[in-house]
């Protein structure tokens, strides 16, 4: 037990290689292979590191100043899902949730309790996600897998469900999505959408797809987020010229180079990813199953895309006016399109109803996002990533936005 | 040996991360094993519109609604491994054109 205590106090760049290598060799990858693919791993992380660096060290003082002359208070830097993924396996649950993830997917198939073969490894964060907030909130380590198991069960469950409905819509036959972060908000979306269908008028009203995608283009491209974002909180912040235009220009540049980095983390996974996906399909083949794939697929469906597209300047309004919330949107304005992809299915393509109901769950996720900004900080720090001492603090919308993770949480905060 | 010009593949997806990462490794493996070189772009499928004009076609596990008057050709079962040859095939053989 001593060794396992000493590998995973080394520090997630090291401890993640190792067990990745060893993860890899028993699903039976080449030890060569096995290896690139752990060093990989490491180089990501580090990677990761400088960007949420460059982030905080420029986004922290803007919204620090912008506290200070305009009486906003967002000093919840948003550090969006690549972070979060990052920090998530980096945790201490982290270096256990793929083998978890597929023990309980493997369970539930065996007994089956789901049809659905869970081939998304990378996903697996939301779950470690889950786990890591709870081990931080209870100090407990077993908590954490425990919470990240019924994460991973729970989800398992909502991709069954939603299936025939995901798959009638997107035209996906045979797949499922059991994806932590979207297939959360569905069963919020299907009573609001049946509470939606009782207003007169509003339930009437239906929304233009092309002309909002025309129209709301510009926040579909987070380069330019980034630059607008960055510039407008300079001026804000009261910067001169020179000060707004290089927070812009490095706003522009942790939009791009964050999920860059995220990439060679994802390289990394490929091996393994692809081991599992093969022992999966060989034990499961022959009886009716879902392949449960990451809701990525699915975001390219006008109607999520304009759906997401409108929901960006609303999102940062919410976040000014909203009383109690402290979270300055900003990595996740790109990640939406992941909050509404399986939503819209539940309004049958509806934009306008999927934006009344992104509307609602983001408010309240701002809430949410801002409860967990310590915890989250503090798995953060634990992760070994670099932050300036004391005055920032960090969030998400995805998954620091959660509200399953949000809820798992609480119920575990009561053991 | 006939000299081909170097083809430019736009690889998108809903985050121009995950699974578009795991498309592209697939084709450059590929690729090499037919000693093809190719350029890769991957990015988010709503930024495909900056990009298609660079690319000489498209390559995507998502749905595509407007592939902006280049071939497009749908991944996912690099994804699902279900059908996995034929789609790879499909590719390189676009890659030759």
């Amino acid at each position: 037990m001593s060794i396992i205590k000493y590998i995973l106090d080394l520090g997630a760049t090291v401890m993640l290689p190792i067990i990745i290598f060893l993860l890899a060799l028993i699903l039976g990858e080449k030890p060569g292979r096995a290896f690139r693919s752990a060093l990989t791993i490491g180089i990501g992380f580090v990677g990761i590191n400088l960007v949420i660096g460059l982030l905080v060290n420029n986004l922290g003082p803007a919204a620090q100043a912008m506290v200070e002359h305009m009486g906003v208070h967002l000093n919840v830097i948003d550090v969006g899902w690549p972070a979060s993924a990052a920090i998530a396996f980096a945790s201490k649950v982290g270096a256990f949730v793929i083998p978890i993830g597929l023990l309980v997917n493997i369970i539930m198939l065996a007994t089956r309790l789901t049809k659905t073969v869970n081939v998304d490894l990378w996903n697996y964060w939301h779950f470690a996600f889950t786990g890591a907030l709870v081990t931080a909130a209870t100090g407990s380590l077993t908590w954490g897998l425990v919470a990240a198991a019924i994460n991973a069960a729970i989800v398992l469950l909502l991709a069954d469900w939603t299936a025939k409905m995901v798959q009638d819509f997107y035209g996906l036959p045979g797949i499922s999505l059991p994806h932590g972060f979207s297939a959360a908000y569905v069963p919020i979306a299907i009573p609001l959408n049946k509470l939606i269908d009782k207003i007169p008028v509003i339930n009437k009203i239906e929304a233009d797809t092309d002309t909002i995608n025309k129209r709301f283009g510009i926040f579909g491209e987070p380069i330019v987020i980034g630059l607008i974002l960055g510039v407008v909180l300079g001026i804000l912040a009261k910067y001169d010229v020179k000060g707004i235009l290089n927070l812009g220009i490095s706003m522009a540049a942790v939009m791009l180079l964050l999920p860059r980095m995220v990439r060679i983390l994802m390289e990394g996974l490929i091996p393994i990813s692809e081991a599992a996906k093969a022992f999966m399909q060989k034990r499961f083949q022959g009886r009716e199953f879902y392949i449960g794939l990451d809701s990525a697929i699915a975001v390219g469906h006008p109607a999520a895309i304009a759906t997401a597209l409108v929901l960006v300047p609303i999102t940062i309004l919410l976040a000014i006016i909203l009383p109690g919330n402290h979270v300055l949107p900003f990595g996740d304005l790109a990640t939406i399109p992941f909050m509404v992809v399986m939503v819209v299915p539940v309004t049958k393509g509806n934009v306008f109803r999927s934006i009344l109901i992104g509307t609602i769950v983001i408010g309240v996720g701002l809430w949410i996002a801002t409860n967990v900004a310590p915890l989250f900080t503090q798995v953060a720090a634990e992760a070994a990533f670099k932050f300036p001492t004391g005055a920032t603090e960090i969030s998400s919308i995805c998954d620091g936005a959660n509200p399953l993770t949000w809820v798992i949480l609480q119920i575990m905060r009561l053991f | 040996m006939v000299s081909m010009r170097k083809k430019t593949i736009l690889v998108a997806c809903g985050t121009g991360i995950a699974t578009s990462t795991v498309v592209t490794e697939k084709i450059l493996e590929a690729a090499k094993k037919e000693n093809l070189d190719v350029n890769i772009i991957q990015c988010k499928v709503s930024e495909i519109k900056s990009y298609a004009e660079d690319a000489d076609f498209i390559v995507t596990t998502t749905i595509l609604k407007d592939s902006f008057g280049k071939k497009s050709i749908n991944a996912l079962p690099l994804i699902t491994g279900i059908g996995e040859e034929q789609v790879l095939k499909e590719i390189i053989e676009e890659i030759k054109k």
